[in-house]
């Protein structure tokens, strides 16, 4: 009775929806394991709540500007990208830009078939560019919260000042200098430089395929290429070329000390 | 699952029966709960359905998603600790004014002052840090399941913007405490908002709109130049009222497309 209402189920497709597939009634398999669940929260956030004080410091003031200040914890990631590039790509377009690469993950997917286990052997690049940008995104947050100081310098996390990072500042007391010269790239080479990399970034795949057609990893990612059509690829692909485009301009920053890529009067990359 | 066995039935076991009999086996139990105790996989399935509150879960489930190594319970965790923080947040309100002047001193009034006021505190500040981490993880599980897959995509997308409004929830309730730390954390976040291209005052092309520091972006967000009373409140109503109310629309959808698509499992 109750077993034929389920068969007529619309998404029978699915092996969990078959008849055979072990199922199990809901009360009190699922009910439990809510409860149980329930339990463990509550409990564990009374014993966290007993244990640790929610921060509070002093009142605020504007003309005691902390440093640093740092955002939320979740948002520290974003302010360590401030380092850099200016607030308006570190702040505005880069997390768009997650949120909207977020957003597709689901419609340019080409795999549909693969879901419902832990098993990655058929959408390897997938789970790769992901992993690859939460390890980013956790490194970021991880340098933004502990390792940075004040004036934003980088400070071991067990010297120098205390870990909560909101010394104030003291008059008399040196802070720390940015240390070496910035420099900028000339407005010629940095355009070329940024406009060759999303060129060739983009039809380098196409051309790996054409020049060793033999490979068979190669002859997997022409599969792939084809299977993704050009509008999905375009997304992708850009998206792609733009994480490590980030990545690039950290290690110029980091080890030439380059500023900016492409300066005119308007904006500055 | 364990089916009724009649044979030698222990003291204590009598003695159970007895009294859950003579609790769920009268006129009063049986007006709340119809089905009367669920004992039999009939009354199992009918208690689902015929209960409000449960009639949220599917009557049966498939066994690999009981499996706690699958789903990590992670959305579920996340909504429960929205749960919680909706019950905390609400007896926070009693004691928490959204004024300049006072809004601090009722974070202390609240530490030293109003009984259980610590834990209440605490609790709502700790559970906000989960709530951002588990949202974090439950992405990441329904992403390496692959359960953003047809027939799922738009509740994937659903859950992103899920993802966006309990970060902005745990940002607005940051300011509140009017202590140094939510205020400079907050004047730090907002003052990127002022770096938007065309509409914040500091951004790119700004020029070309007329936009100056008074009618930014950045001023429509905070109601001034900077973090002030406005901001104070406006944060307030944001995280009391205005994102709680558009992030429960969305579970709303989103528990509601999960009971249509079933939940996510081999095909
Ligand atoms: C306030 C935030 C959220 C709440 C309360 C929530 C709650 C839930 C719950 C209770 C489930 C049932 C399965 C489980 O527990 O894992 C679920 C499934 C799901 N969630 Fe969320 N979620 C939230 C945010 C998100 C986010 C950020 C995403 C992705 C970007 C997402 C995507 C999904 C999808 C696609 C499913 C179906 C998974 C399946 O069938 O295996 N949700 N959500």
């Amino acid at each position: 009775m109750v077993e034929q209402e389920f068969r007529s189920d619309k998404s029978g497709y699915m092996l969990m929806n078959k008849p055979g597939y072990p199922r199990v009634s809901s009360w009190p398999n699922l009910v439990w394991v809510i409860f149980l669940m329930m339990l463990f929260i509550t409990i564990l956030l009374w014993g966290v709540s007993f244990l640790a004080y929610a921060p509070l410091e002093e009142m605020a003031e504007w003309a005691k500007t902390p440093n640093p200040a740092k955002a939320p914890w979740y948002f520290i990631g974003l302010q360590e990208l401030l380092v850099y590039f200016d607030p308006w790509i570190a702040g505005v377009m880069l997390p768009q830009q997650i949120l909207i690469g977020l957003i597709l993950i689901p419609y340019v997917d080409i795999t549909p078939t693969e879901q419902g286990h832990y098993r990655w052997s058929q959408r390897r690049f997938a789970v790769a560019y992901f992993t690859f940008g939460i390890v980013f995104w956790a490194t970021l947050i991880f340098v933004g919260q502990l390792l940075r100081g004040p004036s934003w310098e980088v400070y071991w996390p067990i010297i120098d000042y205390d870990l909560t990072g909101h010394g104030w500042t003291r008059e008399g007391v040196a802070l720390k200098q940015g240390g070496a010269k910035l420099g900028s790239l000339s407005t010629g080479t940095g355009l070329a430089l940024l406009i060759g990399f999303f060129s060739i970034g983009m039809v380098l795949p196409f051309l790996v395929t054409k020049l060793f057609p033999k490979s068979r990893p190669v002859q997997g990612l022409d599969k792939y290429l084809k299977e993704l059509g050009y509008i999905k690829y375009f997304v992708v692909q850009s998206h792609v070329l733009m994480m490590i485009a980030t990545v690039v301009k950290i290690v110029l920053r980091l080890s030439f000390n380059i500023k900016y890529i492409i300066e005119t009067p308007w904006f500055k990359i | 699952m364990t089916e009724h066995q009649n044979q030698r039935k222990t003291p204590v076991q009598k003695t159970f029966e007895l009294i859950s009999a003579l609790l769920t086996d009268n006129p009063i139990y049986k007006s709340i709960f119809r089905t009367g105790y669920p004992s039999t996989l009939l009354k199992r399935m009918a208690v689902m359905r015929s209960s409000f509150y449960m009639h949220i879960f599917p009557t049966k489930v498939g066994e690999h998603g009981l499996r706690l190594r699958y789903s990590w319970c992670m959305g579920g965790i996340t909504f429960f600790l929205f749960l919680l923080l909706t019950l905390t947040g609400i007896l926070l309100m009693f004691y928490y004014v959204p004024e300049e002047h006072r809004a601090f001193n009722d974070m202390k009034d609240l530490r030293f002052m109003v009984p259980f006021g610590v834990i209440l505190r605490n609790m709502h500040r700790w559970a906000a840090h989960g709530m951002v981490l588990a949202v974090m993880l439950h992405m990441m599980r329904v992403f390496y399941t692959g359960s953003y897959k047809a027939p799922r995509q738009f509740n994937w997308v659903v859950g992103v913007l899920l993802l966006l409004f309990t970060l902005l929830l745990s940002f607005t309730g940051y300011l509140l405490p009017w202590d140094q730390l939510g205020f400079w954390a907050v004047t730090v976040g907002t003052n990127m908002a002022s770096a938007t291209p065309l509409m914040g005052y500091e951004g790119p092309f700004h020029e070309l709109l007329g936009v100056q520091v008074d009618n930014d972006i950045r001023f429509a967000i905070i109601g001034g130049t900077r973090i002030g009373p406005n901001a104070l409140v406006r944060a307030y109503v944001w995280h009391c009222v205005g994102i709680p109310l558009v992030a429960t629309l969305l579970m709303i959808f989103h528990f509601w497309r999960i009971r249509k698509d079933g939940f996510s499992g081999p095909l």
